[in-house]
């Protein structure tokens, strides 16, 4: 049995963005994101932000909000935290706007600043260097998204490898024109802080258990995706 | 902790499909970066990379498509059960350039998802499988968390498969952060001038010990350790000081319980870019000291196929243990100064049981793997 406390929880939908301590009401819901400013994530100044493609502003800003949530934002040491996202479209809108960059002049206007950011893993490069977190980083895609997947290697990460902390979730925009539309997966991003040692001044929003048959119960009362998960964070953090 | 024992392999590179056309190269010296016929290269900073030999695709469908099918036929049975973890940074990209372009093709396939539902379709597979992007060691951590699951009893068998395509969209990506070497990279080399792309795939089938003997399944090596950390640096070059593949070779010596003394060569990532290497040389010398110790790098001679480079490096890490020989590194000339006494343009003998392979890549990603011999 695979087990953690979920200390932190972050979030932007088509219904707004947030964390946890805040106490917004989050939704996973079909619709337009909010558009991010740096001074929305960041209180000070962040030469990056404003640079990155919007996947990586989404994944970044909602990464942030769970680790500020969890009382993780400050640093002064590197820390074996570890970031698992996944993802149904990954960076494909920002492939597509690279792309476009290619195309003309048979590809010497190539701009290098987008192509560092068509991996979808690269915002997780963004929050390890911003938060120093040094623990293992990558992002998954399932054929069936929106299930658990990333919390599960979390839970694992913690068991087996050493890491302190995991930060974990999804993160997608809405599919680029001519892409395949999965359905049921509204864009947004959420990430949960799994620790596997529960901190008292932390928040409490429950402590997630996988079984031996891979079935999730986060305080007893079994969950199936990320939104049942964080909707029951939310209400039994109350 | 389970055993974690390789129990079937499936290669394919630029030199041709399996391990002993690329082996045989090798021990030559030959590389198969050749120019480029797949696109127009006249605007980009390089003409060469290392394709697939009689690679081509039916009619909007991705090159990806047929890249897999020579890989997988070449596996004997895979068992229904096997759990499938697929790695592939940019996996059916080429369709999104074809749509860019205006050409009408399905695009399933640059979808990340779909390609494990391809690999359980075709293989009969009940795991809906997952695939895993880590920039350049996308394939190492499949291993590493496929090995993971056996080990901790999580799976019996797990087979993972790494596999990424030649691409003008990558391509172009590193002409325009002038990283390509206008020749065949040269890994190590004191007068390094950048990567050369390369493509290929390569699948693993890992088994627990005792689900291996009870196949009647020979083990071709083990995966004795694993590790992965981030440099927490900077997003598209290495941290120089090498603190994360420290930190990843640290990891694995104690999942195996081994100490650096027992690592008898490494198979590195070796990009022939002036940053990575000399990082990679960096912690050989704060994790092994002086000491001599083989090292290789297989980009000057496959090229560097992105999320499969540690899944293909990890089949001829195995295969340089089981013969007790490091091919040479291709394209080596002079050695750069950290590198002398270890990296080489001659074959070099392995005296010992283990074999580390390491991968670092793009978000300030770092993985490792321990490989040992059957007996280990």
């Amino acid at each position: 049995m695979l087990s953690a406390h979920i200390t932190g929880i972050g979030w932007v939908t088509a219904q707004g963005f947030g964390w946890g301590g805040q106490g917004g009401a989050f939704a996973l819901i079909p619709g337009e994101l909010p558009t991010l400013s740096r001074a929305d994530v960041f209180p000070q100044p962040d030469r990056r932000f404003g640079r990155m493609d919007p996947f990586s502003r989404l994944g970044l800003a909602a990464v942030t909000f769970a680790l500020r949530d969890a009382g993780l934002e400050e640093w002064r040491e590197k820390r074996p935290i570890g970031l698992i996202a996944a993802t149904a479209y990954g960076c494909l809108a920002t492939d597509r706007d690279y792309f476009a960059t290619v195309i003309p002049n048979g590809g010497a206007l190539a701009s290098p600043q987008l192509f560092a950011y068509t991996l979808s893993n690269t915002f997780l490069g963004e929050a390890a260097l911003r938060f120093g977190l040094t623990g293992e980083a990558l992002v998954v895609s399932e054929p069936s998204p929106g299930g658990l997947a990333p919390l599960g290697l979390a839970l694992e990460n913690l068991a087996w490898n050493g890491a302190r902390a995991m930060v974990a979730g999804l993160c997608d925009l809405a599919p680029p024109e001519g892409i395949p539309t999965v359905p049921g997966l509204p864009p947004g991003a959420v990430f949960v802080v799994l620790e596997r040692d529960r901190r008292t001044e932390a928040p409490n929003y429950g402590e997630l258990r996988r079984d031996e048959q891979g079935g999730y119960r986060l305080n007893g009362a079994p969950v199936a995706t990320m939104v049942d998960l964080v909707r029951q964070g939310l209400t039994g953090n109350k | 902790m389970n055993r974690v024992c390789v129990v079937d392999t499936a290669l394919v590179s630029a030199f041709g499909d399996g391990l002993p056309p690329l082996w045989e190269g090798l021990l030559v010296g030959r590389t198969a970066v050749a120019p480029l016929q797949r696109f127009a290269t006249g605007r980009y900073q390089s003409h060469v990379a290392a394709c697939v030999p009689g690679l081509a695709a039916e009619s909007g469908e991705s090159l990806l498509l047929p890249l897999l099918e020579r890989l997988l036929v070449q596996l004997a049975l895979v068992p229904g059960d096997c759990r499938v973890l697929t790695a592939s940074t940019k996996g059916g990209i080429d369709l999104l350039e074809r749509r860019g372009r205006g050409e009408l093709c399905s695009m399933e396939a640059v979808l990340p998802g779909t390609l494990p539902a391809l690999v359980a379709r075709r293989l009969g597979l009940a795991d809906a499988g997952l695939n895993i992007n880590a920039a350049c060691a996308s394939s190492t951590l499949a291993l590493a968390r496929g090995a993971a699951w056996i080990a901790a009893g999580a799976a019996e068998a797990v087979l993972v498969v790494g596999i990424d395509l030649v691409s003008e969209f990558v391509f172009s990506g590193f002409s325009s952060l002038q990283a390509l070497s206008k020749e065949a990279s040269r890994p190590f080399d004191a007068r390094r001038d950048g990567l050369s792309l390369g493509e290929g795939g390569a699948a693993l089938l890992l088994m627990s010990e005792a689900r291996a003997r009870r196949e009647g399944r020979t083990a071709l090596g083990t995966i004795a350790g694993w590790g992965s950390a981030n440099d927490a640096n900077h997003i598209t070059a290495p941290a120089r000081d090498g603190c994360g593949l420290v930190l990843a070779i640290e990891e694995a010596l104690v999942k195996a319980s081994l100490t650096a003394a027992a690592v008898a060569a490494i198979s590195a990532h070796g990009t022939g870019t002036v940053y990575n290497d000399a990082m990679e040389l960096t912690a050989f010398a704060r994790v092994f000291g002086e000491r001599p110790l083989p090292v290789q790098s297989l980009k000057g001679a496959v090229g560097h196929t992105l999320g499969a480079a540690g899944a293909i490096e990890t089949i001829f890490g195995l295969e340089c243990l089981a013969r007790r020989v490091m091919p040479p590194t291709v394209g080596l000339v002079e050695p750069e100064e950290a590198g002398r006494g270890r990296v080489a343009a001659e074959a070099q003998s392995i005296a010992g049981d283990y074999l580390l392979s390491t991968n670092s890549g793009f978000g300030g990603v770092n993985a490792t793997l321990l490989l040992g011999r059957p007996s280990c």
